[in-house]
């Protein structure tokens, strides 16, 4: 039973992060109806970006390390929200009107330059972030012992979801994003610069994946150009499991994702464990067609 | 007039190429050819019934894997397993599609992502003892015809492109097909077709399995071709690329199909001399071609009917 | 219009029929994954083949003839390596360095085969490519069976009674553990209590080393790469699990020590063929001090390294047969080169074109992170 528990925090971690990543696709898929293959490569353009960060700025010895590193976590979201509004001008804005499978090529040629980019600039070699900036400390909690980092990476990752979900909940801005979500003509007709809203979209979901890209590179250490890749279909499938387009269900689906990788290793087999994740996701997508918290849409007649 | 000489004269030299292209061309060529047969196969069920299929993958190491384990273990003639691969893969794709046939767009995507990455890890695991895990089967035999061995990159150049020729025919053909405007009616308006009485469940469920058997066909061709599978062949990146040959063609067009696989094959390979980054600009020209084709390089005309031979 | 299109066709095609004809260059190749997730070692043996290649032009070539290194890339895939092989080929190349992956050099030895091109593998350890009687095929890594042998007799030499053993899936990981498995199975005595696979390229592994914890092993045989025993070891440390790991000759990279951290790192054994570091032949500390003038680095894993050797053992081959005709290199590189010093220590080849020799030694991270030569027995 230990086991059991100890495996689970372990799912709740990775899920974490998971369901950071999830947001970002959610968000673009509700307002453009796009799936942004590239989003992956974003986060990891944001693990690259705090590399560089950390290794040429000596901030850590001036102000310490928990405000360098929130204020580098800033920068990192704030770049890599940019990269995600010039990624949609040049990629995916040309293609609004097009089929939505020309986007989603555009999307798949994306990642592909975004990644080799960023092999062409830092290298094929494995990068490593500096050590010993992240307390490193394990917490005795109910006969488990479980790592300080990992409770304070998985609340953070709650921490921001919660303010993301506030902020499409309550602002105006949010209220105008959820409008262009469902119709874009209507939400025009209302008023409402719809441009401006997929830029704000494609700002705040790829600054999230860049914050999650940071979070890994300091917890785990090691960067690699292609780790954006595994993660970024990780995310989508724990998208589709909440419901794509869903930002409840995105949280929901990365934590359970997590927790079913977890287990399925744990119980079952470690080399069958992204199998077994596929295989539960389809069968709730047997049983519910549009993921766990997805609406029904009604069909178009 | 002019126009048909032209295309036949284009075809009579690419049938001759080989005579005066090197070994490496003819062979850039025969996996163009490969890519195009799969990528046909693929365009049945994206591209003529629009169904967001992005595992085509899945049944391409069915066929492959059937050959190589019954002409392995049991020395059946290459040949003679080209249908035998055709309807494994078909089958298993009945019993996947089956399930998940009603399920739409993006969520078909994913689901079929699934498979393909399931099938993946089934391979490397050594399922049943059969696949031979990462290590994959080697030492498969060359197709035998009327006593010549097909091996050398010419001999797989004719056979190849003739397979696609035939390919290319029944593809037609079937698109053409009271079946065949029925799936096109699917894709336009799933609901109206629904409406006029196509039992759309099991249209699009017939297109999965002709789609799956006819991949599962070309995978025996490439086993037969490489002589070694290994898992690393049939990944979810391998199903993405068949997919950006279908939109990038001209989603729904054979001929936009088939220069969509002499871009995405062999532009990769006009880059070699960008050693490292040519990858990067494989992308770019990815994004490219997208934005300024967005239906496609060669997208599908028009279905014309003449009026008078309407009934 | 015809016209035009033959005229094109003919000039693109006339383009590409190799220009070797001028006899003035010996060509090698190279072929390497220089993109997708093998690039940075592909990159690197790019780097130490080129480095050798001016070295030995700068003494003046072989046989009073230049070398001239010509790079395809595989991408680490079968398919895109059976395409640069046959590139290869069409160059006028007399041999050819590589590859990576075993299912990747695989998917080339039949066409090099083929062509009469002599081909020495760098990093393609799996056993059944030397078992096929190909005459012109050649590797300078040693074989799995080789390394999953001298495993088993160091880890039964440490005295441990519960084993786990932990690949990852691919064709070499996979392959040295069953070695192993099956060596420790027939001495005896031992118990594997766990064998199973983890996902490569992941980054959180504290799953897998929960379930390996709850099985209770005296030792962990990794025989994976580094950047996954670099994160094992981490995360182990960070659970407060002090079991000891010992890992496959893919954990030689100084990059390990980066990965997991000094403490975490220090303590761990692995099983590889020397490096040049360790190897006080002139040849070696030559190469070494030009590497480090040229890159600023110590050269990455072992088997970057072994693709020094290949060229090495070309040359050599080129020189002591006074020729550049497969058959009379293949013979001479089957029987008569004996001991050639390289720079993982003397080369020699068996009949199946296998290094021979027992390779393999027992290194330990000691506390500043530096890879130890552990006393052979």
């Amino acid at each position: 039973m230990e086991l059991f528990f100890q495996q689970l925090t372990n799912g709740l971690a990775i899920g974490g992060i998971y369901a950071l990543i999830a947001l970002g696709y959610t968000m673009v898929y509700g307002v453009l109806k796009l799936i942004n293959f590239a989003h992956g490569d974003l986060f990891t353009l944001g693990a690259y970006i705090g590399f560089t960060l950390l290794t040429s700025m000596n901030l850590i010895g001036k102000i310490g390390p928990l405000p360098t590193l929130f204020l580098f976590g800033i920068i990192i979201m704030g770049l890599v929200g940019i990269a995600g509004i010039v990624l949609e001008r040049i990629a995916y804005r040309p293609l609004r009107s097009a089929d939505r499978l020309a986007a989603v090529v555009s999307a798949l040629g994306a990642s592909i330059v975004i990644s080799n980019s960023i092999m062409l600039i830092y290298g094929a070699r494995f990068l490593v972030y500096p050590h010993h900036i992240l307390p490193n400390f394990t917490i005795n909690l109910l006969g488990m012992k479980i790592p300080f980092m990992r409770i304070a990476m998985l609340l953070l990752s709650i921490i921001l979801m919660i303010i993301l979900y506030l902020f499409v909940q309550k602002t105006r801005i949010g209220t105008a994003i959820r409008a262009t979500a469902i119709d874009h003509g209507a939400a025009r007709l209302m008023g409402i610069d719809v441009n401006k809203i997929i830029s704000v979209v494609f700002f705040i979901g790829p600054a999230l994946g860049g914050a999650a890209g940071f979070m890994v590179g300091l917890y785990y250490g090691q960067l690699n150009f292609m780790m954006g890749w595994m993660y970024g279909l990780k995310a989508f499938i724990a998208a589709v499991i909440g419901g794509i387009g869903n930002i409840p269900g995105a949280m929901l689906g990365g934590l359970l994702l997590g927790v079913i990788e977890a287990l399925g290793a744990a119980y079952i087999s470690t080399s069958w464990k992204d199998a077994i994740a596929f295989f539960v996701l389809i069968i709730i997508l047997i049983v519910r067609p549009t993921g766990i918290l997805g609406e029904r849409v009604a069909d178009k007649i | 007039m002019n126009r048909k000489y032209l295309i036949w004269a284009i075809c009579l030299i690419f049938f001759l190429s080989p005579l005066f292209l090197n070994a490496y061309w003819v062979d850039v060529l025969n996996n163009i050819g490969i890519y195009a047969i799969l990528a046909l196969s693929l365009n049945f069920i994206l591209g003529d019934t629009g169904l967001f299929h992005m595992g085509h993958a899945a049944f391409f190491a069915v066929g492959a894997y059937t050959t190589a384990i019954l002409n392995t273990m049991y020395h059946i003639p290459i040949l003679f397993l080209i249908p035998f691969s055709g309807i494994t893969a078909a089958i298993f794709a009945y019993l996947v599609a089956r399930p998940i046939i009603h399920l739409r767009g993006d969520y078909l995507l994913i689901v079929t992502i699934g498979i393909v990455e399931i099938v993946r890890i089934a391979l490397v695991n050594n399922i049943f003892g059969l696949t031979g895990g990462s290590n994959g089967i080697f030492g498969i035999s060359r197709p035998h015809l009327f006593g010549l061995i097909i091996r050398r990159p010419t001999h797989f150049f004719y056979y190849i492109w003739i397979f696609l020729a035939v390919s290319v025919f029944l593809f037609h053909r079937l698109r053409n097909s009271r079946f065949g405007r029925a799936l096109n009616y699917i894709k336009e308006d799933e609901v109206a077709a629904e409406g006029t009485g196509v039992d759309i469940a099991k249209y699009k469920l017939i297109a999965f399995v002709l789609g799956a058997f006819w991949a599962g066909m070309v995978g025996n061709i490439y086993a037969s071709k490489m002589t070694i599978i290994s898992p690393e062949s049939f990944t979810f990146w391998e199903s993405v690329i068949y997919f950006c040959i279908v939109i990038l063609g001209g989603s729904g067009s054979i001929t936009g199909v088939i220069l969509g696989s002499f871009l995405l094959i062999g532009l990769p390979e006009l880059f070699r001399e960008f050693a490292q980054a040519r990858m990067l600009v494989f992308g770019l020209a990815m994004i490219i071609m997208m934005i300024f084709r967005p239906q496609g390089i060669l997208p599908p005309p028009p279905r014309k009917y003449n009026v008078d031979q309407i009934n | 219009m015809v016209k035009k299109i033959l005229l094109f066709t003919l000039c693109l095609s006339l383009f590409y029929i190799p220009m070797g004809f001028a006899k003035s260059k010996i060509k090698i190749g190279l072929m390497c994954p220089q993109t997708g997730s093998w690039a940075s070692e592909g990159i690197d043996m790019k780097k130490i083949v080129n480095l050798l290649a001016e070295d030995i032009n700068k003494k003046g070539g072989v046989l009073g003839r230049k070398i001239e290194i010509i790079d395809e890339d595989d991408g680490g895939d079968p398919r895109t390596a059976a395409l640069a092989a046959n590139k290869l080929c069409t160059r006028g190349i007399v041999a050819v360095i590589g590859t990576y992956g075993s299912s990747v050099t695989e998917a080339t030895q039949n066409i090099f085969n083929e062509n009469k091109i002599i081909q020495i593998a760098n990093g393609s350890t799996a056993i059944r490519l030397t078992e096929k009687g190909y005459k012109y095929f050649f590797r300078t890594c040693p074989r799995d069976d080789e390394q999953g042998r001298v495993a088993a007799k160091t880890i039964k030499k440490f005295g441990f009674k519960r084993v786990a053993i932990l690949h990852d899936n691919t064709t070499y990981a996979k392959g040295l553990a069953e070695e192993a498995k099956q060596n420790l199975e027939k001495m005896g005595g031992v118990k594997i209590v766990f064998f199973d696979a983890l996902t490569p390229g992941e980054r959180d592994y504290t799953t897998i080393l929960t379930k390996l914890q709850s099985k209770k092993p005296d030792v962990v045989f990794f025989t994976g790469y580094y950047p996954e025993a670099g994160l094992l070891l981490k995360q182990k440390k960070e659970m407060g699990w002090n079991v000891p790991f010992i890992g496959g000759d893919a954990t030689n990279n100084p990059d390990l020590v980066k990965i997991a951290g000094l403490d975490a790192a220090k303590g761990f054994y692995f099983l590889s063929p020397p490096v040049p570091q360790d190897l006080d032949t002139p040849q070696a500390k030559a190469f070494l001090k030009a590497y480090q003038a040229k890159y600023h680095a110590l050269p990455g894993s072992v088997w970057a390294v072994l693709s020094g050797d290949a060229l090495l053992a070309i040359v050599k081959a080129i020189d002591g047969s006074k020729s550049t005709d497969p058959d009379k290199m293949a013979y001479y590189l089957h029987y008569k080169l004996k001991d050639m010093p390289g720079l993982t220590g003397k080369i020699s080849f068996n009949e199946k074109g296998d290094r021979v020799g027992d390779l393999y030694r027992v290194y330990k991270v000691d506390d500043k992170g530096n890879f130890v030569l552990q006393p052979k027995d």
